[in-house]
């Protein structure tokens, strides 16, 4: 189903004119309170947040496993580990670890004296009862399931030590263990049935979920004995909101008219448009977190005509005008990128130079490649055969603005003779395109803490489709080259050869011409100034309220 | 005697119409989602950004009959229905009955407001412009049109931006209080109004210039009585009539406006469900629909009888 409203040009100026009466009433009320972040906490009052992500439909983000989960879950769930801003790893419920000399054991020391907001004490059994869980194909869980991949069994040494077995090594390992998919819930609460545990997770976090209204809200409580906050970064003892409403708002200028009227504190998946026009005002701050793992990129299909000609890719990257495209679609609010991995990632590796807008050079590229006939259209062809690229776009996952972005680039290939052709589809038709193979050019964000986002998406073993017939390794690069880079990175714990090795395995990717880098994957998240304190745990960048509260 | 057995042999109609109008809807949709690309067990799974393991999507197969023959899996739907078992939702994990009561109340309340308020409008307008002249009715006609041609979400845009955003009358969402219920119901009845006015002005028109308009203005009865004791009644007829089909734009209206709005209901459900391949929950959503639907239109009839005595005697 597709929804006229989306249309982003109709956006633009009525967001504008939303700002300037913003503006207007925020003069009219005579400055207000300053909420600058200066001031003491002070605890209390309810913050209501409007999420523009789909309603989860399990709030255990065991199951399934998607970032609507992962967002509401970071507000009552925590994982054993979690990353601090400089992208190291620290530590969350579990205060120490070690691992074998071989890589293939793990001992992980549980911190002392936390308890699940049930009353059952955290300890080396609920751990494994949570891997085992999520490990549990009866549970259907996917992203969870596969961070754990290499876990071949968990061991309860003593209370607060637990062992972990690997199949193979994993440097990878913390990552996964930081991401929220994979969060530990009380084992008592797991007893429970799925439906059960669904509508109500149990866990550590500072929050508690406390109704779940479907199609409408989710509310949070405060957790009285909060005691397990992560190594930096958070304030000791409970949080200071009393409590969350966690609102479903999926319309964009609802959302924000919303905010602005001061119906909701905190909103997210904010549009570039309403980002740009809350830069002018003093009542909306903006929180720019870009999502970990691979950034928002174009994959060059190379498995099949024209995208197999390393040419033809060099020649279609070349010819598109990505830069002018997006600081006018995205108003300065996504920085462009020349990384398969995101900025977050401290081992994303840039090349800039490859990615320059070059139109003489893609004519001359693509006059090599033999496509040097055009016809009466302008495009050109080749034994007959036109110069067309397939080009299917999920509504779902290509926000108004992206949508635009691949309209300019349908105009800038254009005129070096590529017939880009657009096709937006709701996200089962997206899928069924790709299954299909019946694509030149896509999209496909992916959200993972590290650079091990590499080896899904560009390991040769991931162009094989799983039973649904989803493949990650959407450019379809098959090289042994990559491949074993990417095996080998992905068993070294070795920090310097690692980032050695993820680095010749990026040059690959980039050289190769299988992507073309767009931008990370954008998260902007807009709060009413009333609100201090908010903030983005750096593992998948989903917002925290441990340390938010409200003046006033 | 024959004449006794009439509204049995009506009703008997009525009921197996729409019997028949159930079975076609549910029959549609089983088959229609399915043609839709896209594998309900990954949907199950969370859909986007959620890579699923094949033991998942085993498990999630067999825990929902999705590897059963699809002709098998259509007659267990069926035989489900007619037990009155609408299923489970996918998406929701919760009785698709149990989601649906919980939805229905406020959709219904909207739409019925949202009729109310556009009668309202559409009679007050006919009503004005006919007492007042020609001119009168060119600017009504104009109105009507132009609120026929609106389409809802242009609609609600434009009223938060004007009522939430730049007076800061009214809330953008829903609220749970009355308040923020008048946003939608404008959104809903505004264009609904237009088609109502067009239609009952002109037969409003037309009876103000027929005999019995004339009679009475003969034994001294003023222009507006003329029109609230006599011509009122020929207005509301094709208004009536067109109830049920109005009732049915309404529901189509609330998926849209449902959204705009994030207000619960059924509208929301529906395009929640559709997006998610959630099979029990869309037909159970759409069977409630075509229901009411129905319900409605058979209420129409009865009073568009009860407003017009010759068609009792047809």
């Amino acid at each position: 189903m597709s929804f006229p409203f989306r249309t982003p040009a109709r956006g633009v100026p009525a967001a504008a004119g939303a700002v300037a009466a913003v503006v207007l009433l925020a003069g009219c009320s005579g400055g207000g309170g300053s909420s600058d972040n200066g001031g003491e906490p002070v605890s209390g009052g309810n913050l209501v947040y409007a999420t523009g992500d789909a309603e989860p439909t399990c709030l255990d983000p065991h199951v399934g496993g998607n970032y609507p989960q992962a967002l509401i879950s970071s507000q009552y769930l925590e994982p054993l580990v979690s990353r601090n801003s400089d992208g190291e790893t620290i530590p969350w419920l579990a205060s120490s670890w070690e691992q074998s000399e071989d890589g293939l054991s793990w001992t992980f020391t549980l911190r002392e004296g936390v308890k699940f907001t049930d009353g059952t004490p955290l300890d080396a059994e609920a751990v494994k009862a949570n891997i085992e869980h999520a490990q549990d194909p009866a549970t259907a869980s996917s992203t969870g399931y596969l961070a754990l991949r290499k876990i071949k069994s968990a061991e309860a040494v003593d209370t607060q030590t637990l062992k972990l077995t690997l199949s193979s090594p994993d440097s990878a390992l913390l990552e996964s263990l930081s991401m929220p998919w994979v969060a530990i819930q009380s084992p008592k609460a797991l007893e429970r049935s799925q439906e059960e545990n669904c509508a109500a997770p149990v866990g550590t976090g500072p929050f508690v979920v406390d109704k779940w209204v479907k199609q409408e809200s989710v509310t949070m409580v405060r957790n009285e004995d909060y005691s397990a906050p992560p190594a930096e970064g958070w304030h000791a003892g409970p949080a200071y909101l009393d409590s969350i409403t966690w609102r479903f708002i999926p319309e964009s200028a609802t959302r924000y008219a919303a905010l602005q009227a001061g119906e909701v504190q905190v909103i997210d998946n904010a549009q570039p448009d309403t980002v740009k026009a809350a830069e002018g005002s003093d009542v909306i701050k903006h929180l720019d977190a870009p999502r970990p793992g691979a950034s928002n990129r174009l994959e060059l299909n190379s498995s099949k005509a024209p995208f197999d000609d390393p040419k033809v890719r060099e020649a279609f990257v070349r010819s598109v005008n990505v830069n002018d495209g997006v600081s006018t679609l995205f108003f300065g609010t996504a920085k462009r990128s020349y990384s398969p991995l995101s900025s977050v990632e401290p081992l994303a590796y840039s090349d800039q130079s490859l990615f320059g807008y070059d139109l003489e050079e893609a004519n001359r590229l693509l006059d090599e490649a033999g496509w040097t006939a055009r016809d009466s259209a302008g495009y050109r062809v080749k034994d007959g055969k036109r110069l067309t690229l397939q080009f299917p776009v999920s509504t779902n996952q290509s926000i108004p603005a992206e949508q635009s972005l691949f309209e300019q680039f349908q105009a800038t290939a254009k005129e070096a003779g590529f017939e880009v052709k657009l096709n937006l589809l709701d996200l089962s038709s997206w899928y069924g395109a790709l299954a299909e193979n019946n694509y030149n050019l896509v999209s496909a964000p992916y959200t993972k803490v590290g650079p091990d986002v590499l080896r899904i998406l560009f390991h040769s073993d991931s162009t094989k489709p799983a039973p649904s017939g989803y493949f990650a390794n959407l450019s379809q690069v098959k090289s042994d080259e990559l491949d074993e880079l990417l095996t080998k990175a992905s068993e070294t714990s070795e920090p310097a050869e690692r980032e050695r090795l993820y680095e010749e395995a990026q040059k690959i990717v980039l050289e190769g011409y299988y992507i073309l880098p767009l931008y990370d994957q954008q998260n902007h998240f807009l709060y009413r100034s009333e609100v201090s304190g908010v903030k983005a745990l750096p593992t998948v960048s989903t917002p925290t309220f441990h340390d938010a509260w409200l003046t006033n | 005697m024959a004449d006794q057995l009439k509204p049995v042999r009506w009703v008997l109609a009525k009921v197996l119409g729409a019997a028949f109008v159930l079975w076609a809807v549910a029959t549609l949709i089983f088959f229609g989602i399915r043609m839709i690309p896209g594998d309900p067990a990954e949907a199950i799974l969370g859909g986007p950004g959620s890579q699923a393991s094949p033991e998942a999507l085993e498990q999630v197969r067999r825990d929902y009959g999705l590897d059963q023959p699809l002709l098998a899996q259509y007659a267990a739907q069926l035989g489900r229905l007619i037990r009155g078992d609408l299923g489970d939702s996918y998406s929701l994990r919760m009785p698709v009955a149990d989601l649906i009561a919980n939805q229905l109340p406020g959709t219904l309340l909207l739409s019925a407001l949202s009729l109310l308020v556009a009668w309202l409008l559409a009679l007050g307008l006919a009503g004005w412009s006919t007492l007042n002249g020609r001119a009168a009715g060119v600017v009504a006609s104009g109105l009507e049109i132009a609120a026929a041609a609106v389409p809802h979400f242009w609609l609600a845009s434009v009223l938060i931006l004007l009522f939430s955003n730049s007076l800061g009358w009214l809330p953008p969402v829903n609220t749970g209080s009355a308040d923020g219920l008048i946003l939608p119901v404008v959104t809903l009845a505004l264009p609904l109004a237009g088609f109502l006015g067009q239609v009952m002005r002109e037969s409003m028109l037309a009876a103000m210039s027929s005999p019995f308009a004339l009679s009475a203005r003969a034994r001294g009865e003023g222009e507006s009585g003329v029109l609230f004791r006599h011509a009122l009644r020929h207005a509301a007829l094709p208004g009536i009539a067109l109830s049920g089909w109005a009732f049915g734009n309404l529901l189509s209206g609330a998926v849209v406006v449902e959204s705009i709005f994030a207000r619960p209901g059924l509208g929301r459900t529906l395009l929640n469900a559709v997006t998610l391949r959630d099979i029990p929950l869309v037909t159970g959503v759409a069977l409630v629909s075509a229901l009411a639907y129905v319900l409605v239109m058979a209420a129409s009839d009865v009073a568009e009888r009860a407003a017009d005595p010759r068609l009792r005697t047809a």
